[in-house]
């Protein structure tokens, strides 16, 4: 047997997820990263009769990429027609009601406004367009002042583009349905289990070798790897034998509004795009009634830099306030930072279509790279593609107990006052308010901490219920979110984490 | 649907004192709906001394304070559901609570907002920097160690000087944890001057006026912040920033009252206080919906806070024995000096408590209630600052038209 | 004679006073709204004092801590001593305000109180 050493072998980490003769510890696919890409991939590949493996380097799915974006179900309108992501994007759009409904997710297709002022704008919405209709993007329209204010008392424009098929979703809940889906099916998530090494380990005859991934957490064996790493997509790549690639990220700063200001916006608004086709700030309404404003765009090279700047603070408020007049300080509840996985062509220097990589010279590896925006929207479509090539390599025997649905934790908060007191009848921790601003119950709180995935930081329970989200950002129900985790979990308070190693809440007890 | 005389949501200091006056005055069908297993609200926690100069004449840590309001109630039965929270209030007063025994509705004829404030955040203010843990607004690290026995860090920084944070200064020290500064972004502090003696002056903590916290750093923990001086504009000068290190950040950066429930009932709400707009009798827009204590505005003492409550009562009865109550036509308007006047509407019928706090530190000033040339009432206060809520009765046989009242100040 | 700034804690009016000092004794003072800011300038000239709150652990109720603070005031320089008795402190519930859980803390005549009513559950 010989042994290739790819990228950071040798060296001892943990246990070893033993043995090659036993075959119990071997999975027939290892998929790296627990973001929505790799989530959505499991998920598909829980369809078959596979031992599957979700190894994630932070304690939760969605922390990367997935979980910083603007929660757009995209329609297909922005890129050329013959990209991959225009492909996958359309495909994901089309079906998402069906997927919402099997996986218990919010979703709103509310449609998007781009709109516009002057000729010049005009010229360039009518090139927008265009290219929707090429890529036959259902419903648009161009539509005059009248029907922007029927549409939206509060946006304006002259003119706009409307695109009735975006959507808006939850990026969190999204990520978070298709992990417990895929683990309902068989799935096994690792967290905490950054990759640091891969190394192909030859058989007899091709078909017999084996992938070794080294991790912070141990070592794992598969037939197959599936990169989904994001942000370090370009490196596992790389360790596979793919590339190379040439990350430029893009810093995308945001604004979270109250849902105060929620309650005027109805739709997606969006300024005309500039000469290079790029948005300057545009509002988005989330699906559980909050208002993000921006990202604001700036290119980071290799850096990863998740840190709100006051130069970007002050663009957001002033550009955003141009869409919408409710984007004022009054309604600021929390800002974050998404980092985009963007790779340019080293030639041209631009931006590189969605990668999908998988050729004979890395046998058993499929490769996603460059999975930016629309991600999310794309991620079903893509998690297909990638079954397809394994499909091309070797038959897969359908799961025959794959059921497609998930349930989410029933939410007090959205229910009408009979089912409510039915709650509250059947479980009376639902009569117990956590959470004051997004009224969650204490019953929700323990499901979340009782989640399918093990998940068990402060930030875990945040977005599987919304607690803390708003508008006090957990003055009322921070104390009661971790005493319910020590409890619930017989953690210690220093055992306590925000949302990852090293983020601890507290030193101990004050006596 | 259950039918009550009074229902007043919130047992903290200010519906405890409401309870009780009203019970005083002849009331009887009262009940208080608390959210907290036990009532007393955010006085639970403020377990140092202080309390209770004005209403009681000697110095009382705050949960002693709530226990003779607590033991008061007791003793004139009034009536009380904890573990409750409303969470809903329509304009026409139908209550709505959740709590274990089922999700309840109540019909009332008066409703009573003591729903108290609630903290100003990081997100609010929109500080720069990455989103580790160790940011904690100081009344909850005030919660954490004081009720769930929980220390948050050792290396403490304070954001603000808002009373909470120096109370919280202090509290660090004597548990051991290293408080290494407080920074404010005025030129002046935002607490009581008797708080920066007792809780930094004799523990050695500076203070930083005129400072301002513009970065924060850490990716899993908080490691430190970077501060900046600002000139009197408020803006950064260049070349003063300061890098401290640090495991905890603390923020007392301002309170808010909550009215979530008074938003929902139609109750109009003051741009200035964020509270409701009331009139002498301390009702609201929304005809039977009053308010007191510091969901109508924040108070700096909690003396006050069950003065005004006890004061709301004198409303609430003449409102159930169905006297007018929409005689408040008058308007009580502050100048640019004032940040804000309770009551912001009076009948001239009555005798008033004006309360109302100044924009900037002022020394000696004169404050005159006025309607076009003819004073009021003018009084002369030593000072006057932000920190310190001002207030003083106002008599009603000065007010002889429907004219505004214009409240002004000048410094002398 | 040297002239010396203090900020009476007595009551929330925060008198700042302004006291002329000469050999440890008061020539001269202002600022003060009542005769008890002069009372606290001659004793933070002799002897400063301050009343300390703190919480002890206690068992058996529904909180893990019991609120406590001092009776009277006791000299600062003396502050974490008396925090090192109250740190010893442990409770059994029930307690109500106004218990006494250590009689005349480190021989400086101030009790340590109970500051809360805590039942036993």
């Amino acid at each position: 047997m010989s042994v290739k050493t790819v990228n950071g072998a040798g060296q001892d980490f943990g246990t070893e997820h033993e043995d090659r003769n036993n075959s119990a510890s071997l999975y027939d696919v290892a998929v790296i990263g627990g973001g929505v890409i790799g989530s959505a991939t499991a998920r598909e590949l829980s369809r078959y009769q596979l031992k599957i493996c979700v190894l994630e380097k932070e304690l939760d799915v969605c922390n990367g990429v997935s979980g910083r974006n603007t929660g757009l179900l995209h329609s297909g309108i922005l890129y050329e027609k013959n990209m991959l992501r225009t492909e996958c994007s359309m495909e994901g759009n089309a079906e998402f009601e069906q997927v919402a409904e099997e996986l218990d997710v919010p979703f709103k297709r509310c449609g998007k406004l781009i709109v516009g002022f002057g000729d010049e704008e005009r010229k360039r919405l009518e090139k927008l367009y265009q290219r929707g209709l090429e890529n036959n993007v259902p419903g648009i329209r161009i539509i005059d002042h009248d029907e922007i204010k029927r549409l939206e008392p509060n946006a304006d424009g002259d003119f706009a583009i409307y695109v009735p098929s975006a959507g808006i979703l939850c990026p969190f809940t999204y990520t978070i349905a298709l992990a417990e889906n895929a683990v309902k099916n068989g799935v096994e998530y690792h967290f905490d289990s950054e990759v640091i090494g891969i190394t192909r380990e030859k058989g007899e005859k091709e078909e017999e070798g084996r992938w070794r991934v080294e991790t912070k957490s141990g070592t794992y064996y598969a037939r197959w790897v599936i990169n989904c790493a994001g942000l370090y997509s370009y490196k596992i790549a790389e360790m596979l034998g793919f590339g190379p690639y040439y990350p430029n990220r893009v810093k995308g700063e945001y604004e979270i509004l109250d849902k105060k200001a929620g309650a005027f916006l109805s739709l997606p608004i969006y300024p005309t795009p500039n000469e290079y086709g790029a948005f300057d700030i545009h509002v988005t309404p989330t699906v559980d009634g909050n208002v993000l404003v921006g990202p604001s765009i700036e290119k980071i090279g290799n850096n990863v830099d998740y840190s709100v700047t006051q130069k970007m603070i002050d663009h957001l408020t002033e550009n955003g306030s141009k869409v919408f007049g409710y984007v004022k300080r009054e309604f600021f509840i929390r800002n974050y930072v998404g980092v985009f996985p963007t790779i340019e062509d080293p030639e041209t220097g631009e931006e590189i279509d969605f990668q999908i990589d998988a050729d004979d010279q890395v046998p058993n590896a499929v490769s996603l790279t460059c999975i930016t925006s629309p991600g999310l929207t794309s991620a079903l479509p893509l998690a297909r593609r990638v079954v397809r090539k394994i499909r091309q390599k070797e038959e897969l025997a359908e799961n025959g107990s794959f059921d497609p649905t998930r349930k989410g934790i029933v939410r007090f908060a959205e229910q009408d006052i009979e089912t409510q007191r039915q709650l509250i009848k059947e479980d009376p921790d639902y009569g117990e308010i956590y959470c004051r601003c997004e009224c969650v119950t204490k019953a929700e709180i323990k499901q979340a901490i009782h989640n399918p995935l093990g998940v068990s930081t402060v930030s875990g329970i945040k977005y599987r219920t919304r607690a803390t989200m708003g508008r006090c950002q957990g003055g009322y129900c921070e104390t009661r979110l971790t005493a319910s985790i020590q409890e619930e979990l017989g953690k210690k308070r220093e055992e306590v984490l925000l949302n990852k190693n090293g983020a601890w809440m507290f030193t101990g007890e004050v006596k | 649907m259950e039918k009550r005389d009074v229902v007043i949501i919130g047992g903290g200091p200010a519906g405890l004192a409401a309870a009780v006056e009203l019970k005083k005055k002849g009331i009887e069908d009262i009940l208080i709906i608390e959210r907290e297993k036990q009532p007393g609200g955010i006085l639970r926690q403020c377990i140092h001394d202080g309390f209770g100069l004005t209403r009681f004449g000697e110095t009382l840590s705050g949960p002693e304070y709530a226990q003779r309001f607590i033991d008061q109630a007791a003793q004139y039965h009034v009536e009380m559901i904890c573990n409750a929270t409303v969470i809903d209030l329509s304009s026409d007063r139908v209550v709505t609570y959740d709590s274990r025994e089922g999700l309840v509705q109540i019909q009332a004829k008066a409703v009573i907002l003591t729903m108290g404030c609630r903290e100003r955040t990081r997100g609010a203010l929109a500080i720069p920097g990455t989103r580790p843990s160790g940011i904690y607004n100081a009344g909850v690290a005030q919660s954490y160690m004081n009720l769930f026995n929980t220390m948050v860090g050792r290396e403490i920084l304070i954001m603000g000087s808002g009373d909470i944070g120096l109370i919280m200064a202090r509290r660090f020290t004597l548990e051991g944890a290293h408080v290494k500064g407080v920074f404010e972004v005025l030129p002046y502090p935002s607490g009581l001057p008797r708080n920066i003696e007792q809780c930094l002056n004799d523990y050695n903590i500076p203070l930083y006026l005129s400072h301002s916290v513009v970065d924060i750093k850490g990716e899993e923990r908080i490691e430190g912040v970077t501060v900046v001086q600002v000139d009197e504009n408020m803006k950064p000068v260049p070349g003063t920033e300061k890098e401290f290190s640090c495991d905890t950040l603390v923020l007392s950066v301002g309170l808010i009252p909550e009215n979530e429930l008074s938003i929902a009932a139609g109750v109009e709400l003051d741009g200035r206080t964020k509270g409701a707009f009331v009139d002498e009798n301390y009702q609201t827009s929304t005809e039977g919906i009053f308010a007191a204590g510091n969901v109508l505005h924040v108070h700096d003492l909690v003396d006050f806070v069950s003065l005004e409550a006890e004061a709301l009562a004198d409303g609430v009865v003449r409102y159930l024995n169905g006297e007018a109550q929409k005689d408040c036509e008058i308007e009580v308007v502050p100048d640019r000096n004032i940040g804000h006047v309770i009551p912001q509407r009076v009948s001239g019928k009555r005798d008033f408590q004006v309360s109302m706090r100044v924009r900037r530190p002022m020394g000696r000033c004169r404050i005159t209630l006025r309607q076009g040339e003819n004073t009021v009432v003018s009084k002369v206060v030593p000072k006057a600052i932000p920190a310190e809520m001002i207030q003083f009765k106002v008599p009603s046989d000065k007010i002889n038209s429907g004219e505004k009242i214009e409240v002004l100040v000048n410094e002398q | 004679m040297n002239s010396r700034k203090f900020v009476c804690i007595i009551c929330p009016n925060s008198c700042e006073i302004e006291a002329s000092v000469e050999d440890g004794k008061i020539q001269a003072i202002s600022g003060n709204k009542c005769k008890k800011g002069e009372e606290y300038v001659v004793q933070e000239l002799t002897d400063p004092r301050r009343t300390i709150s703190s919480s002890v652990l206690i068992e058996g109720s529904f909180l893990p801590l019991c609120s406590v603070r001092l009776t009277k005031p006791v000299p600062k320089k003396e502050i974490f001593r008396v925090m090192e008795e109250i740190n010893k402190v442990h409770l059994k519930a029930p307690v109500s305000a106004g218990d006494v859980v250590i009689q005349d803390v480190c021989g400086l005549g101030s009790d340590v109180i109970v500051t809360k009513n805590m039942e036993r559950v």
